[in-house]
């Protein structure tokens, strides 16, 4: 493959002009509603694997190691590697390729950060405040519910932003199993070696990345309580 | 090892439109003590900080031995003053013996000489030896400033800039390291500028203390003549209302003129004292024993006797002496 | 591969040692480069920073913006460039390091106590003298921690440049996926997390070296 800074340019920008792209299960908003759909899916089931034991085990300030080192595993597992077992618990259970590959690399990876940021977020709660609830006669669940999610809610949205933009990043990677996502263009353009595609595919995933990290950014400043600085 | 005469004059430290220091002005003989005391935010930090150039003087001249230090490269300025601060500051990356060595290195001593040095300061504070290879992180408060201490001294500089060295220690802690202190600099004979905010240190250390208030130099005396008479309200409300009872810790009954009228024989009861005792120990004694006068005994030689009504007129101001 | 088929074939394991080993230096060699690399890159940029601090922001916001995009989007930029090569490779991997690095040299050398730094100007060391025999000493742990997790992101971006023809044990997956082989999906998988595992050791080996006054009390 030669390069071709010169014509690149307006190559990309008739690809994206071209309104045969737009249209159709291969068009691009088909792509983007597919790379958000496998992304938003995968985001929630973590945490919702996650987020219940993270909060357990903050709120009774125990298994602080474990919650820490889920992170450390989590950042020495190559998401491509997940993927090859996503692929290989896929096909065990006769699921087939595409989405449930993808889905099974993705939920694992989305996990640490949301467990460390969590508990981290709970047991981070000034415990004064937490003494000064339970004195007044609030219950377990309340002092969870009203104190300690409210005030550990910007570093817990935080964990959150980082799983949805590794898992925005990683979806792309579907494509490598048959799936279907902005990667699919990516990964044709490596192979067909179409350069407009490619390019087009990489800037159109660039730029979800991106979004994914300032939207969710936005939603932790709005969430920090007013004179408080916002955590980490 | 001797100490160096400091001059100051007319030093002035401004930022933009606030005045640090105005026209500091005085001078510490050579190997003399000078505490500079004031409430926080006087300028004494600043002015300190000024003499080995961690600040640059807006104005004024510092001189040490009669040079003047604005000409000097600071960098070789520092390695021959030394440095200590109340949080101390040593390097925790390095050993007790590597800090101490700080200056001696930086000044390309050999090792043999930096070695013996080093054991010679150990020594000099009254650590033991084993102690070199440990870090700062396996020392007490205490080991720590005296560390800071033989650190600053390591290059037997002529003068050291302490500021409130023994600020972050215990009370207890901090009375020994100021009496270990004493003795040091009165054998090395090393001129020192001494910062604090604690008048009873400043008079306990001092040989001259110099007050400040908001920049300007309010009072540079003797302690004795700063209690005796303060400058003005300031001074004699920073001193204290006990400024009179402080004094009477500054003599001793050995240097104050004795009753010699009053026969031995008549004190069987009285508390009996010896010279080196505070003024205000025996003033202590005799208000514990309820007694008027206490006898005053040199080994087996009767000095005279100290009276309630002699302490009176001293702290009332008419001078014994 | 079917549901029937044996998760590992010996067999091939066997067949391919020769093959292993050398993707296996391969990932060694991307990793040790782009870390290199990156390390170079970082210092000189936080040098930068640390001079003229209201640059700060602008290279944490461009890092940050090469951190946030995704590694095949990034190579997919690249090639029409620097086309299928270890340059592509290494530009992208590079990239990655850079905002771990640099956060974690400026955050190690600012968090040295300046009770410390005050001592050693009062003392006579040389700003250089202070950077590099008080600030970079103490700032060494926080700086290792940055280079462990751009180590373990490194080992595993490499993987991803199988797509442009590097990979490493990244080769292995792409191998398995191709051909729905599980035996290579699991050399190229297993092996490259055991590889980030055993990389991470040596640094923390390394760091304990490095630091003894760390170990103590």
């Amino acid at each position: 493959m030669g390069a071709r800074p010169l014509t690149l340019f307006g190559d990309v920008a008739r690809w994206f002009a071209d309104p045969a792209n737009w249209q159709g299960s291969h068009g691009i908003p088909t792509r983007i509603l597919e790379h958000l759909e496998l992304s938003g899916l995968a985001v929630a089931v973590a945490i919702v694997l996650a987020m219940p034991i993270a909060l357990y085990l903050g709120h009774g300030r125990r298994g602080g190691f474990i919650a820490i080192n889920v992170a450390n595993i989590g950042r020495a597992l190559p998401s491509l590697a997940l993927l090859a077992f996503g692929l290989i618990v896929a096909i065990a259970l006769g699921l087939g390729l595409g989405f449930w590959p993808t889905m099974f690399a993705l939920v694992p990876l989305a996990i640490p950060p949301i467990v460390t940021n969590t508990f981290v977020a709970i047991t981070e709660v000034d415990p004064d405040v937490v003494d000064a609830a339970r004195g007044m006669g609030l219950a377990e669940r309340q002092i969870l519910a009203r104190i300690e999610i409210p005030l550990g809610l910007p570093l817990i949205l935080a964990g959150i932003r980082t799983a949805a933009v590794n898992v925005v990043a990683t979806a792309t990677l579907g494509a490598l199993v048959a799936g279907g996502a902005l990667g699919r263009f990516i990964v044709d353009g490596f192979a067909l070696r179409e350069y407009d595609q490619l390019v087009g595919g990489a800037i159109l995933v660039a730029l979800l990345a991106v979004a994914t990290e300032v939207s969710f950014s936005a939603l932790e400043r709005r969430t920090a309580v007013p004179g408080m600085a916002a955590i980490r | 090892m001797s100490g160096a005469t400091v001059e100051l004059r007319g030093v002035t430290k401004r930022y933009g439109s606030t005045l640090a220091v105005d026209e500091l002005s005085f001078t510490v003989p050579a190997g003399r003590i000078c505490v500079l005391v004031g409430p926080s935010g006087c300028g004494k930090t600043t002015s300190l900080r000024m003499m080995n150039r961690l600040i640059e003087p807006t104005s004024g001249e510092i001189l040490i031995d009669g040079q003047n230090v604005l000409h000097e490269d600071p960098v070789a300025l520092r390695r021959r003053i030394g440095y200590v601060i109340q949080q101390v500051g040593l390097f925790p990356h390095e050993t007790v013996a590597a800090n101490i060595a700080t200056v001696p290195q930086l000044l390309g001593w050999s090792r043999d000489r930096i070695r013996a040095r080093v054991d010679e300061l150990l020594a000099l504070i009254g650590l033991d030896r084993n102690m070199k290879e440990r870090y700062p992180a396996q020392l007490s408060g205490g080991e720590r400033q005296r560390v800071g201490v033989a650190r600053a001294m390591a290059a037997e500089p002529p003068l050291m800039l302490m500021d409130e060295p023994f600020g972050a220690v215990d009370p207890i802690v901090r009375n020994r390291l100021q009496d270990e202190f004493l003795n040091l600099q009165r054998t090395l004979g090393i001129t020192v500028i001494f910062v604090t905010h604690d008048i009873d240190e400043a008079i306990k250390l001092g040989d001259r203390v110099a007050v400040m208030r908001t920049g300007k130099l309010v009072q540079y005396s003797p302690p004795a003549e700063l209690l005796a008479h303060p400058a003005d309200d300031f001074v004699a409300q920073f001193v204290g209302h006990d400024r009179a009872l402080k004094r009477l810790g500054l003599l001793t009954v050995g240097g104050i003129e004795l009753d010699r009228t009053i026969d031995r024989s008549r004190l069987g009861a009285a508390p009996t004292l010896s010279p080196s005792t505070s003024v205000r120990d025996a003033l202590a004694a005799l208000l514990v024993a309820d007694a008027r006068a206490a006898a005053v005994v040199d080994g087996s030689n009767y000095l005279g006797a100290i009276t309630l009504p002699a302490i009176g007129r001293m702290l009332r101001g008419d001078d014994a002496k | 591969m079917t549901p029937n088929e044996p998760l590992v074939r010996w067999d091939w394991l066997a067949s391919h040692a020769g093959e292993i080993g050398f993707r296996v230096g391969e990932h060694l060699e991307l990793t040790a480069i782009a870390v290199a690399v990156g390390l170079v890159v970082a210092f000189a940029l936080s040098f930068a920073v640390l001079r003229i601090p209201r640059l700060y922001p602008p290279v944490t916001t461009v890092t940050g913006i090469l951190y946030t995009i995704p590694s095949l989007a990034l190579f997919a930029f690249l090639v029409p460039y620097t086309g299928l090569s270890v340059l592509t490779a290494e530009i992208g991997l590079v990239s990655y390091t850079l905002l771990i690095l640099i956060r974690n040299i400026v955050n190690g050398i600012r968090s040295v106590p300046s009770d410390v730094r005050d001592a050693a100007q009062g003392m006579g060391y040389t700003p250089r003298q202070i950077l590099w025999r008080i600030e970079l000493p103490l700032a060494l742990a926080v700086i290792f921690a940055g280079i462990r997790i751009a180590t373990i992101t490194t080992i595993g971006l490499v993987t991803v440049t199988a797509l442009i023809g590097e990979g490493g044990l990244g080769y292995f997956i792409l191998l398995g996926m191709q051909e729905l082989f599980s035996t290579p999906l699991l050399v190229g998988a297993v092996g490259s997390i055991l590889f980030a595992i055993a990389a991470d050791s040596a640094l923390v080996l390394l760091q304990r070296a490095l630091t003894p006054w760390a170990r103590v009390r």
